[in-house]
């Protein structure tokens, strides 16, 4: 029994590298993913909800319903769209062909020049609501423009609020979305690839053979496990490079501090494609598990788009429990906030602990695993 | 249906049940994933973490303050006195602070000024939105309190919003997330099982058994076709019996517009495991057609908010047109024009894939 030897490992690193350079089309879907994550949330994605279509049902048409649906269409967010012939405003949102109705009465302009209150109806779609909540959000100051083109100025409120938004001063959704993409990569390449690849050799008897060699158990995790770790972290420099130089994301903290967080984010991932691939060790199944243990958590329970902090107590407790969430923690804060150590001690550490545990469960399971 | 084609299938659908854990991602996962989803995730921002910094006898603005976080929205955060609010919020302590002016609100007020300053966390950036506007709504209410309601506006929007009055999260969920998984699974399951079978070599053996080209591909397609139709009724029966989410429209819309899915994907999934040489490159293959299919889709982003050459590329989404079909079935009881050009396009996808799959199939065979 000899101990751990650098050599054999890199011996079992330089087969895998050759096996990913042999078969270029897996290296350029693992290459190319990243890439069209980056474009679709780089490019394609904006929370500001625009091109709303509004069906009007005019029933006044006078100067002031003119006006009001001038201060619709004028927002910037709606378009609006005649009701065809013979079909009426809510057919139109039932049909999806509207996302919102506008009822305006008949007496609308007189009541409002004879100095009354007026009403109008909004209706709208609630089948989607990530657009009907941002719609709902546009009313108020859709309200205040009415008012003040309709000659009905508001009294001054006696309060006011100025806000400023600190580290995204725009708001401006790439920023948002794309400092938490690494997360989604290595959750995807890392767990998956690797659960693949060594879940191949179980099924196809070679990794019986690699073991029943000199070479140590560990050497063989290593040598196996590394040229993944490398590819994921192509694909995570890969999307550094794009947010910094095409999309102007900044990038406000440490160099160093970054690199360490993926390296421990990818340290857990490795481990845990590891184990699935100990556990299942059958291709099919061990990519049915790296995705529900994997990507979906990365994706859904992390925070990238969806905030921990508003799930109900039980997943906000529960997401404790996976590393992406405190990676997501870290690298927004390293990006946008420019945090240091001392301020992401908390993500670092749970990140730490967990990356540890989860590659010791997978060495230990490895290895009660050759001894039938 | 012929007796060998039977027996082919039967022998499919045993193979892929027999495994335990197979069976458990199977029908399983599925439910957990829902159940986790519809309840985890809420387009509604929670918890905001906000802290008040005034002087201590600004009687106005901690009632303003307590509006906030009597209003639901909003935790208390503490301070030490002489604290910077700034360090707050890089710390991630808190998310938010809201600020005094500096002689005190009523003060403030009185001169016509009554400016208070909210410092928003926005690197989340849907967060801070979120913020913003539940801090005017809350603000408007404060003032209202202090000062007695200002005039009745002039005009007012009596909103109602159709479906989903409540806007529940899960309501809005639940369609899409059944779409996405049914995606996944017959997409996956089909390419990697027919890869599987040419990596270890079962596949010659079947192409030698005395069966034709159309036979060979429909046994090995309709197992995951009726696998993928069982998830899909799982998961809309899990989300009417654990979240209430409705069934408006007539059941057999929504079984036409689940199959005609399911015969998309499992062709999607059959072409590429004819193009894939092993497993890892069914998989990869699989996640380059089902990310851009899951992001352009509508289930979580509005594709009329998409950039005009995405919107064209999601008019070759498959699950577009599912997600479409599906919300107006569930939510909205199934309009006909609805049914008509989503179901006729979606069809027309199917046949299109199916025949494109049976071609290289073919291809691979000889």
């Amino acid at each position: 029994m000899n101990a751990f030897n650098i050599h054999r490992a890199y011996s079992i690193a330089r087969k895998e590298v050759m096996h990913i350079l042999r078969d270029p089309f897996t290296l350029a879907l693992a290459l190319g993913l990243p890439v069209m994550l980056v474009t679709f949330f780089g490019f394609a994605i904006d929370y500001e909800v625009k091109n709303i279509s509004l069906a009007v049902s005019d029933r006044d048409n006078g100067p002031a319903s003119r006006r009001l649906k001038e201060v619709f269409s004028s927002s910037g967010y709606f378009h609006l769209v005649e009701p065809a012939p013979g079909e009426g405003p809510v057919a139109m949102v039932d049909s999806g062909r509207a996302a919102a109705a506008l009822f305006i009465e008949p007496d609308f302009s007189k009541n409002i020049q004879g100095g009354g209150r007026v009403e109008a109806q909004f209706v709208l779609d609630g089948s989607d609501n990530s657009k009907a909540g941002a719609i709902i959000g546009y009313l108020p100051g859709i309200q205040r423009a009415a008012e003040a083109k309709l000659g009905a100025p508001l009294p001054r409120e006696p309060f006011s609020v100025e806000t400023r938004f600190l580290y995204n001063p725009e708001l401006n959704s790439r920023w948002f979305t794309v400092p938490g993409l690494a997360a989604i990569i290595i959750g995807l390449l890392a767990i998956m690839l690797t659960a693949l690849t060594v879940a191949r050799e179980w099924e196809n008897g070679s990794m019986e053979l690699l073991l029943s060699t000199p070479v140590r158990p560990l050497e063989i995790i290593i040598g196996k496990l590394a040229p993944y770790g490398l590819l994921v972290l192509a694909g995570v420099f890969f999307v550094y490079l794009v947010s910094r130089l095409v999309l102007g994301v900044p990038f406000e903290g440490s160099h160093l501090l970054y690199l360490a967080a993926c390296l421990l984010f990818v340290t857990a991932a490795l481990s845990q494609g590891l184990l699935i691939s100990v556990i299942t060790r059958q291709q099919q199944v061990a990519m049915q598990f790296g995705m529900i243990t994997g990507l979906l958590p990365s994706m859904l329970l992390s925070g990238f788009i969806f905030p921990v902090e508003s799930m109900p107590p039980f997943f906000r407790y529960f997401t404790m429990l996976l590393p992406p969430r405190w990676f997501m923690a870290a690298a927004r804060g390293i990006t946008l906030k420019g945090a240091d150590l001392g301020e992401l001690a908390v993500p670092f550490l749970a990140l730490g602990l967990l990356s540890f545990g989860m590659l010791a469960l997978a060495l230990i399971k490895f290895k009660t695993d050759l001894e039938p | 249906m012929n007796f060998t084609l039977k027996a082919f299938i039967r022998k499919e659908l045993t193979q892929t049940l027999r495994d335990v854990k197979m069976r458990a991602l199977l029908f399983g996962a599925p439910i957990i994933q829902l159940t986790v989803f519809g309840l985890a995730l809420s387009t509604e921002i929670k918890n905001i973490n906000l802290a008040a910094f005034s002087r201590a006898d600004d009687a106005m603005f901690g009632r303003v303050a307590e509006g906030f976080y009597s209003s639901g929205w909003f935790n208390r955060v503490g301070y030490q006195p002489g604290e910077d609010p700034l360090e707050l919020i890089a710390s991630g302590r808190a998310d938010a602070v809201l600020i005094a002016p500096k002689d005190g609100l009523a003060r403030s007020a009185e001169r016509g000024d009554g400016r208070m300053q909210l410092l928003v966390d926005a690197s989340n950036a849907t967060k801070a939105r979120a913020v913003e506007a539940y801090a005017r709504s809350i603000i408007t209410a404060a003032a209202g309190r202090e000062y007695g309601a200002r005039g009745e506006p002039a005009l007012r929007f009596d909103v109602r919003v159709l479906y989903n009055p409540a806007m529940e999260s899960s309501m809005f969920l639940v369609p899409g997330v059944m779409g996405m998984i049914v995606c996944l699974i017959t997409i996956i399951l089909t390419a990697m099982s027919l890869t599987r079978e040419r990596e270890i070599g079962t596949f010659e053996t079947i192409v030698s058994a005395p069966l034709s080209d159309a036979e060979i591909l429909l046994g090995k397609t309709i197992p995951y076709i009726i696998l993928g139709l069982v998830d899909a009724a799982l998961i809309v029966l899990a989300g009417y019996l654990i979240f209430g989410v409705p069934v408006r429209g007539p059941l057999w819309q929504l079984a036409l517009a689940a199959l005609a899915l399911v015969v998309t994907t499992v062709s999607i999934g059959t072409f590429i495991s004819t193009v894939a040489k092993s497993q890892q490159q069914a998989m990869l293959g699989g996640f380059m057609f089902l990310f851009p299919a899951i992001l352009m889709s509508g289930i979580m982003y509005p594709v009329e908010n998409m950039p005009k050459a995405v919107i064209v590329a999601a008019y070759l989404d498959p699950l577009m047109y599912f997600v479409r079909l599906i919300r107006n079935i569930m939510l909205k009881g199934g309009d006909t024009y609805v049914l008509l050009t989503n179901l006729g396009a979606l069809t027309l996808m199917a046949l299109f894939a199916a025949g494109l799959a049976y071609k290289r199939f073919r291809q691979t065979l000889n």
